[in-house]
């Protein structure tokens, strides 16, 4: 199966076999081809080449829909629909005179929890009061409505805490015992032991291996997933000494999991990494005040901070960070270069009422625009007509403006150009060299190899292991966030080697 | 759009390409930029010389353009009381309501109350200011959408106003010459008129030279950006609407002096042109968001173009008609114009 975009290759005849009542997982790193092939098996993408065989005949999922049912990681359930209605989304309301037949909803949510055997829940029930395994669970019974032959799960466990996984798995199995057949995407490998049957790497856009789960080991998968042996490539980086840590945070909760403690020490980049969902997004938001915290300090220059902070609050103590989703959470539409700078004007000036020069506003910008090379330099032009690159520059310029002792920064170069990337990452080191602490929230693994000192691999709100100086390598960081807990003796190990280095 | 090659690799660096890219803009584009920016002068000026010469012994009489100054200065109020909270994207549609029961307020506690007219005034405008304040706190505490709690408050304020004077007009027979001559005319120039220049330069500065306005925009622009920028944006919000509630309140007094009496039916009348002089407005001037300049000529325009086709014989209705036409007219034009200007600025930047 071929499938290119724009003349790139992003599935290069790759080939994937799938047998009756089998667990098949599919494993491979970010833009191996993965979801390109599931997109393609949904009719949403169209093969350029290539063909699928469905018992013994060609079909063409554009034109006809595969006996395929499709379970994303975010489930796409309504909240604060029933149990019995969010099914119904999917498998159809039942009628009787053409009206909602209530009665045949909720009976239709229960037949289809039968069939896999699971103790249904209530279907009157909200599903905002479900747990999340239940609401895992939900997803796949709902996806059963249509009597699918084989079921594709992303990332089913990725905002699961580990023991909620058990239960998710025991539906899965149970599902394969009714012969419908499951491709298993995952980047937590751990789990594909003693739940897959078999195991595909995709590693780009073509099929490295597959092979019974029974014949292979954790280690060999991520050096298929690589293509080279973990380790082979070394970044030279100069260890350098930490400073005392700027910002330290002890046992940090959100959203139910932690805890998270870590130090950042002006002077240095820290990358926080981890599959999606992993916590290190929310630990970012909840030390910038933007979240709530559940537990746990955070202290900044030894003084420990209130949990009841706001944003404005962190900010004027010297803490401030980046949002990732930048049409969303960073940029102002509409607005000036000059607006978007300083969006907020009580940072620059004495008050709400303090009477402002556009003109010396103006210079400033100008310089700023320079300064953090955005084009085009015209503070009156809007932030709209830039750009990716240029108006993530800006966003950035708008942080690193503010002199915090703290910068965190969300996927800070999503998006954008191959050099306003350079240019971005340069801006960091810069930064972090006028003596910040720069705190890289990243699943650009290559980012954060190319860019911080130090990272952390965070799994279910917790430092799974810590990865500094030499050992900082894209092969390092996958080995570190695919092996999730096997990692964290190791990581402790290193933790405390660092900070042996420091009391030296 | 933009080519990598065009990108320096050092932030800090020298940096190559430094020149402009704009390439320097024909008189054409200029004009056209011009016309972007101050169209609504030009209508203004056409309107004037159209109409001036189709009326030419009554159009531009100094009686006429007294008692226009002096009817729309409520709108004008009005315009703004709605530009405010629109500037950080929440409708008010409660000023027409508030408006009407402000009036009705006014004259009642002078005439039923006994107050004097300063303490009537007085009393009518905090009155406002809790009415603005309720509705920023249903927008802002109680997340109720701002179309919806405002529409609410609205048909409230309209209640107590047909509560307060049983649906009967206040007849304000003896009222203190005072009152009355907070909407007479000096020399040639009416006191309403002076009331909304003096407010229009008040929230010209506001919005223009002081953080407050740039926050308040910054807000309409993007709500959730601004709060993780560290702006209260509940209370910036809760602000607007209360500025609002008092502009309302003034505008009552003012609207009660001109008509002296108090009838609870005016007021809703107000609302339609209210939006239409605050969205036309944000077409010019600082095209793409509310401003005061842009509303002022905006309400200037709706004023003396239905004048004019008033005085060529135009029936009474036609006033809804110009309204409502002009309402959408704007908003299509504001939208078109967004899509111009960012057409330009990327073949420009390209």
């Amino acid at each position: 199966m071929t499938k290119r975009f724009f003349g790139a290759l992003a599935l290069d005849a790759a080939s994937f076999e799938l047998m009756p009542g089998e667990i098949h997982a599919l494993i491979g790193e970010n833009g191996a081809g993965k979801s390109t092939f599931i997109k393609i098996l949904a009719g949403v993408y169209q093969a350029d080449g290539g063909e699928i065989v469905l018992d013994g005949e060609i079909v063409d999922p554009a034109l006809q829909a595969l006996p395929l049912a499709f379970v994303h990681q975010d489930l796409a359930l309504v909240d604060d629909l029933s149990v019995g209605e969010n099914i119904a989304l999917v498998a159809g309301y039942p009628r009787r005179g053409g009206l909602i037949d209530w009665a045949a909803v909720m009976r239709q949510a229960e037949r289809l929890y039968s069939v896999m055997d699971i103790e249904p829940p209530d279907p009157e029930r909200l599903v905002v009061t479900l747990s999340l395994p239940e609401k895992a669970i939900l997803g796949i019974v709902r996806s059963l409505a249509g009597k699918p032959r084989a079921l594709v799960l992303d990332e089913p466990t990725a905002a699961l805490p580990e023991a909620d996984a058990q239960r998710l798995f025991d539906a899965i199995r149970r599902l394969r015992e009714t012969g419908t057949s499951i491709i298993y995407v995952s980047h937590r490998l751990n789990e594909l032991f003693g739940l897959a049957d078999r195991v595909t790497v995709f590693r780009d856009g073509r099929r490295v291996h597959t092979t019974a789960i029974v014949d292979t080991r954790p280690e060999r998968l991520i050096e298929q997933m690589l293509g080279r042996s973990v380790a082979s490539v070394e970044i030279a980086r100069a260890a350098t000494s930490r400073q005392a840590p700027v910002l330290t945070v002890e046992g940090l909760f959100v959203d139910g999991r932690g805890p998270l403690s870590f130090d950042a020490s002006p002077g240095e980049v820290l990358g926080l990494v981890g599959l999606r969902g992993g916590g290190q997004e929310a630990a970012g938001r909840a030390i910038f005040g933007a979240l709530a915290a559940e537990a746990g300090r955070v202290v900044l220059n030894g003084r420990e901070l209130s949990r009841f902070d706001g944003v404005g609050e962190r900010i004027k103590a010297g803490i401030v960070l980046l949002a990732g989703d930048r049409m969303r959470e960073s940029t102002f539409p509409g607005m000036t270069l000059a607006e978007n700078l300083y969006p907020n004007p009580l940072l620059v000036s004495r008050g709400p009422w303090d009477l402002r020069t556009p003109a010396s506003e103006r210079a400033l910008v100008e310089q700023r625009l320079e300064q953090f090379d955005v084009r085009p330099r015209d503070p009156a032009s809007l932030i709209d007509w830039l750009s990716g690159g240029n108006q993530q520059k800006v966003c950035i310029a708008r942080w690193l403006e503010a002199r915090a002792q703290v910068v965190i920064l969300e996927e800070p170069t999503a998006g954008v150009d191959i050099g306003a990337k350079l240019s971005i990452h340069q801006m960091l080191r810069k930064a972090a060299g006028m003596g910040a602490a720069v705190i890289v929230v990243s699943s650009d693994l290559e980012e954060v190899a190319a860019v911080c000192d130090r990272a952390l691999v965070i799994d279910r709100g917790r430092v799974a292991s810590e990865i500094a100086g030499q050992g900082l390598t894209i092969d390092a960081l996958i080995a570190g966030s695919s092996l999730g807990e096997r990692r964290a003796t190791s990581g402790a190990a290193a933790r405390d080697s660092a900070h042996n280095m420091d009391s030296v | 759009m933009n080519s990598t090659s065009g990108n320096g690799i050092d932030p800090s660096g020298p940096t190559r390409n430094t020149t402009a890219r704009k390439p320097p803009p024909t008189a054409a584009r200029r004009l056209a930029e011009l016309f972007a920016n101050y169209g609504l002068i030009f209508v203004f000026v056409v309107v004037l010389i159209v109409f001036s010469a189709l009326r030419p012994a009554t159009f531009l009489s100094s009686g006429n353009i007294g008692n226009l100054l002096t009817s729309q200065s409520v709108t004008a109020l009005l315009a703004f009381a709605v530009m405010l909270p629109l500037s950080t994207g929440r409708f008010d549609l409660s000023v027409g309501y508030h408006v009407g029961m402000a009036q009705v307020l006014v004259i009642g506690l002078q005439v039923n109350a006994g107050l004097s007219w300063p303490v009537a005034a007085a009393l009518v405008i905090l009155i406002g200011l809790a009415i603005g304040l309720v509705n920023g706190i249903l927008v802002t505490r109680f997340k109720i959408d701002s179309f919806i709690a405002t529409m609410g408050m609205g048909s409230l304020l309209y209640g107590v106003s047909n509560w307060y004077t049983g649906g009967q007009q206040i007849a304000g027979f003896d009222l203190p010459d005072g009152f009355s001559n907070l909407s007479q005319v000096i020399g040639y120039v009416p006191l309403p008129a002076v009331y909304v220049a003096a407010v229009a330069i008040i929230l010209w500065i506001v919005l223009e030279r002081l953080p407050v306005g740039r926050s308040l925009y910054v807000i309409g622009s993007n709500a959730r950006a601004a709060e993780l920028s560290g702006l209260r944006t509940g209370r910036y919000v809760s602000g607007a609407f209360a500025a609002s509630g008092i502009l309302c309140a003034i505008a009552g007094v003012l609207l009660a002096s001109i008509l002296r009496s108090g009838t609870p039916s005016v007021g809703a009348e107000y609302l339609l042109p209210a939006f239409a002089g605050s969205l036309l407005g944000a077409t010019s001037i600082r095209p793409g968001r509310v401003n005061v300049g842009g509303t002022v000529l905006a309400i200037l325009i709706l004023a003396f173009s239905f004048s004019g086709v008033q005085q060529l014989g135009a029936p009474f209705y036609v006033e809804y008609f110009f309204n409502g036409g002009i309402l959408i007219v704007a908003v299509a034009l504001s939208v078109y114009a967004a899509i111009r200007r960012r057409k330009a600025a990327v073949k420009a930047a390209s």
